[in-house]
């Protein structure tokens, strides 16, 4: 059973992603609130996969994706950023901190299944 | 000395110590309540409050009378409970001694002597003390 | 594919989550405008009200609501740019968010409502976007310590140095996250929560561990926290001994005494903080009411199969078998079932201070536009009230509010030549009675209701407060013209009356003292039960009956029933229905009143899974009302639940034809 890791600071956006994530099956959704969450989470154990939003309360994405890939054992985790923050700029923001895809929002629930799919190691 | 509120039922005079007294409202009508007792005129809503009333000329077994504009509701409180005492009229409020009770002599409307606890003067006239919990039937309230 | 996910089913979650995020602006709105009215910033609220609309322009994306996004889009790049130069907005800037606040807020609703959203207003976007967010430039930010400097925004920075030198002590703590902490329920999450009721959380950031051999090791975090606390408390939030905890310098000499925390001697404000529940991060659930509601008729149908087996245990017994054992069963359930009645009545509590939140704005825009200045005290301690009775309340007290603004608190010319502060205070405070209800007061230092002017308008006279106020309530009374500017009230107070009294089952009162200021009562009872009902009249008395309680209404015609003719006694009668025979009451005979008019209506109900019908007068309407119980030993009778009021300001019976139902059973037994 694959762990995918889900932060946003809005829970109604946690339980979208989730939504558009349920055809995947046979996977267990973690949730996090905030971007500190996400990197106790993270450091204390195994996921496959996480969503991250950019915008959150304490540390937002880009440090979280920084923290995260400066950590030995979590330099290959597959990360999708979702954000509202779609312009070239962020992307390359993103994609140069560390990310492994990015999605702006809005998305079509097809989208990010597609783009889950893709990044999830078989 | 206190003040009292003093009211007319019939031909006698009543009084009740002001303390007792939420306030004096007009009367038009209540509403009937099926099933409970017939000296139970009704329900009336007193500022918000739902207040049972009880005819006192139906507790005191006198006929009834005609609507008349001049009868009043003595909303009184007894413990928690709040009634409404429904009188023919309303008028005064005296001062009377509260040393100067006396028993009640077994005179004047006969019925009504099982719900005067004391009679007491005030400016040469005689004023019958009601007995609130008496006429609320708060022994209905136990058991 | 089945592989298709509609977000659709996401609004009214948007819709909820909408209407939080933009109180959560406001709030902050009105905390930045006050700061600039004592010439302070507050970078924080400039944050928190930059993330609440970044988020709402999210959600807004993501269940395809264009206006908003645009509206919520165009407010945060004017924030964002504040939040850069230190966390400052000049007024102007707080009129325009407000606005777009206001503007998002209508568009939220039409998404409730199901309607279509029109299109942002063009003229707001193009004001946003022309506002200069902040009225100066932030130099560069004080230095804190050179360990957070860089970790830290323009704004924070601005702040942590504005409150240490208020003498607020900076803390800089460390928290290593573990799987053996995190079993013991200790984790970032909770440690958050934890110094967020003694402090202020500035900032907190990640740091990897490094071990002996310069090997990774485990992450800590590093936070930066403002807060009076005592050292040992904090230690004991963040799970540490407290000698390890480092207090930062203050960065200016002057408040040395300030570096090393204080402690002991705030200890008894640091104990209210902590227990005010708003600072603390409580888990919440959010539900629609209508669930609530549902869930309490589901407690109702337990109820009653409770009392169906209550009965078959008593038959059981009847018959001669020991039913002690069973008993005892029924009785633990039937605490239990008090337990959760009451369990689920406290969900239904939302807090006053919630309640009154959107007063605030009010205040704020109605002393604009009246040209007054007014300020609001807010105190509602840690009182709850159902959401039921919180709904109906709030347009009576914005009603009292509007008013008291509008009319009651003198233009600040006016109040200074009589002697009074220039700025008028409109307070709000609560208390629980021990009566289960609720007592507002809303109380003015205004000019005061003059009674002879009421009174000569009126055309009557008005012998005390009471009175005064009858008059106030009356319906069409208005103090709207020449009289309004000494009366001090405007119009629609019977609104006030008809929310207290006759929806919620209230009191209300009202104490006024010329050129002093008016103080409004209201009580309001904590909980209400709201239940729809069919009103019906017998023997011309009007009567209402729960719809949940009632299978069908049908008119009675003389032809159906059986024996033909007369209803009036206690013998049993038959009605035809849809090929069945059933039983037919009739309801004045039952309730032993006189009656001289025909029936023409008969209500079904259920009772002990038999259909049984009683013959009305005539059916009236169907409403919802709030039903309030007849408990008093003079009025207690078989088959009266309650009393509403229908409007007339008089009571009506609730009745409850089940039990009146039991008594067919007794009779035709």
């Amino acid at each position: 059973m694959k762990r995918l890791l889900i932060v946003d600071d809005s829970k109604l956006m946690r339980d979208m992603v989730a939504a558009c994530l349920r055809p995947l099956g046979a996977v267990t959704f973690e949730f996090a609130g905030t971007g500190l969450e996400a990197i106790e989470r993270l450091a204390l154990s195994g996921f496959d996969l996480v969503v991250l939003d950019l915008n959150m309360p304490d540390v937002g994405g880009i440090e979280v994706i920084e923290f995260v890939r400066a950590q030995d054992r979590l330099k290959t985790l597959p990360i999708l950023i979702v954000t509202t923050r779609g312009d070239d700029a962020s992307r390359a923001q993103v994609l140069d901190a560390g990310a492994s895809s990015f999605l702006a929002k809005p998305f079509a629930p097809e989208q990010i299944l597609d783009e889950v799919r893709r990044l999830l190691p078989a | 000395m206190s003040l009292h509120v003093t009211f007319r039922v019939g031909n006698a005079n009543y009084a009740l110590p002001a303390s007792q007294v939420l306030h004096l409202e007009s009367y038009e009508t209540a509403t009937h309540v099926p099933g409970a007792p017939a000296y139970v005129a009704g329900l009336v809503q007193v500022r918000g409050r739902l207040v049972p009333v009880v005819d006192l000329r139906t507790r005191f077994g006198l006929p009834p009378i005609e609507h008349s504009l001049d009868r009043r509701v003595v909303v009184v409180q007894n413990g928690t409970r709040v009634a409404g005492l429904l009188v023919d009229s309303a008028r005064e409020v005296v001062q009377i001694d509260e040393a100067a009770y006396e028993k009640p002599p077994e005179i004047i409307e006969e019925q009504a002597s099982g719900f005067v606890n004391g009679v007491a003067t005030s400016a040469q006239r005689l004023f019958l003390l009601v007995d609130v919990p008496r006429i609320i039937g708060e022994e209905l309230s136990h058991g | 594919m089945s592989e298709r996910v509609d977000l659709n089913e996401f609004i009214g979650g948007f819709v909820v989550e909408a209407e939080e995020l933009l109180a959560t602006a406001n709030t902050c709105l009105l905390e930045i405008d006050a700061a600039i009215s004592d010439g302070k910033s507050k970078p924080k609220a400039v944050r928190d009200l930059f993330r609440a609309l970044h988020t709402v322009k999210g959600l807004a994306g993501m269940v395809g609501v264009e206006p908003i996004m645009e509206l919520a889009h165009a407010l945060e790049t004017l924030l964002r740019t504040a939040d850069r130069a230190g966390g400052t907005l000049q007024r102007g800037a707080v009129e325009v968010s407000l606005q777009a606040v206001r503007a998002i807020g209508e568009r939220v609703r039409m998404v409730a409502e199901g309607r279509s959203v029109t299109a942002a207003p063009v003229r707001l976007i193009e004001q946003i976007a022309a506002t200069d967010a902040s009225s100066e430039k932030v130099a560069a930010p004080p230095s804190i310590a050179a360990d957070w400097d860089t970790r830290l925004s323009a704004s924070e920075r601005q702040q942590v140095f504005q409150e240490m030198q208020g003498g607020m002590p900076a803390w800089t703590l460390g928290f290593v996250p573990s799987e053996h902490r995190a079993a013991r329920g200790i984790t970032i999450a909770t440690v958050r929560t934890g110094l967020a009721a003694v402090g202020e959380i500035i900032k907190v950031t990640p740091r990897t561990q490094l071990d002996a051999s310069g090997k990774q090791a485990g992450i800590k975090f590093e936070i930066l926290l403002l807060s009076k606390a005592a050292r040992a408390q904090l230690a004991a939030v963040l799970d540490v001994e407290p000698d390890t905890l480092v207090a930062i310098a203050a960065p200016t000499p002057a408040t040395a005494s300030a570096t090393e925390a204080p402690v002991e001697a705030h200890e008894p404000e640091l104990e209210d903080r902590a227990h005010d529940p708003s600072r603390i991060g409580r888990a919440t659930v959010r539900v629609e009411l209508g669930r609530l509601d549902e869930l309490q008729d589901q407690l109702g149908s337990l109820i009653v199969s409770r009392f169906r087996l209550e009965r078959e245990l008593a038959a059981q017994a009847a018959r001669g078998l020991d039913v002690r054992k069973l008993r005892e069963v029924t009785d633990l359930q039937a605490r239990q079932l008090r337990d959760l009645r009451r369990a689920i009545l406290r969900v239904r509590m939302v807090r006053v201070a919630e309640v009154l939140e959107p007063l605030a704005l009010l205040v704020r825009s109605v002393a604009r536009t009246s040209h007054k200045e007014v300020r609001l005290e807010l105190d509602a301690r840690d009182a709850e009230l159902d959401k039921a009775v919180a709904d109906r309340l709030l347009p009576a007290l914005i009603h009292l509010v509007r008013n008291a603004v509008d009319h009651a608190i003198e233009p600040p010319e006016v109040r200074e030549a009589a002697g009074k502060p220039r700025v008028g205070t409109v307070r709000i405070a609560c208390t629980e009675l021990a009566s289960k209800q609720l007592e507002l007061t809303i109380n003015d230092d205004g000019r005061g209701i003059d009674r002879e002017a009421i009174a000569r308008r009126a055309q009557r006279q008005i012998a005390d407060s009471q009175e005064l106020l009858d008059v106030l309530t009356t319906p069409g009374f208005s103090t709207r013209d020449a009289v309004t500017q000494t009366s001090g009230r405007g119009v629609g107070m019977d609104i006030v009356k008809r929310v207290a009294v006759q929806e919620l089952g209230g009191e209300l009162a009202l104490d006024t003292q010329l050129g002093a200021g008016t103080k409004f009562t209201l009580k309001v009872p904590l909980t209400i039960a709201i239940v729809e009902v069919f009103s019906f009249e017998c023997a011309r008395q009007p009567f209402v009956v729960p719809v949940a309680a009632i299978e069908e209404i049908f008119e009675l015609t003389a032809e159906r029933i059986e024996p033909p003719g007369k209803l009036r006694d206690h013998r049993v009668t038959l009605v035809h229905r849809r090929g069945h025979a059933l039983p037919l009451i009739s309801l004045d005979a039952r309730l032993a009143i006189e009656n001289g008019t025909t029936a023409k209506n008969a209500m079904v109900i259920r009772h002990n899974g038999e259909l049984i019908a009683f013959a009305i007068d005539r059916m009236l309407g169907r409403q919802e009302v709030v039903v309030r119980p007849v408990d008093d030993p003079l009025v207690r009778a078989r088959g009266i639940a309650g009393a509403t009021d229908l409007g007339d300001g008089r009571p009506t019976l609730v009745l409850d034809l089940s039990e009146l139902g039991d008594e067919h059973e007794r009779i035709g037994a």
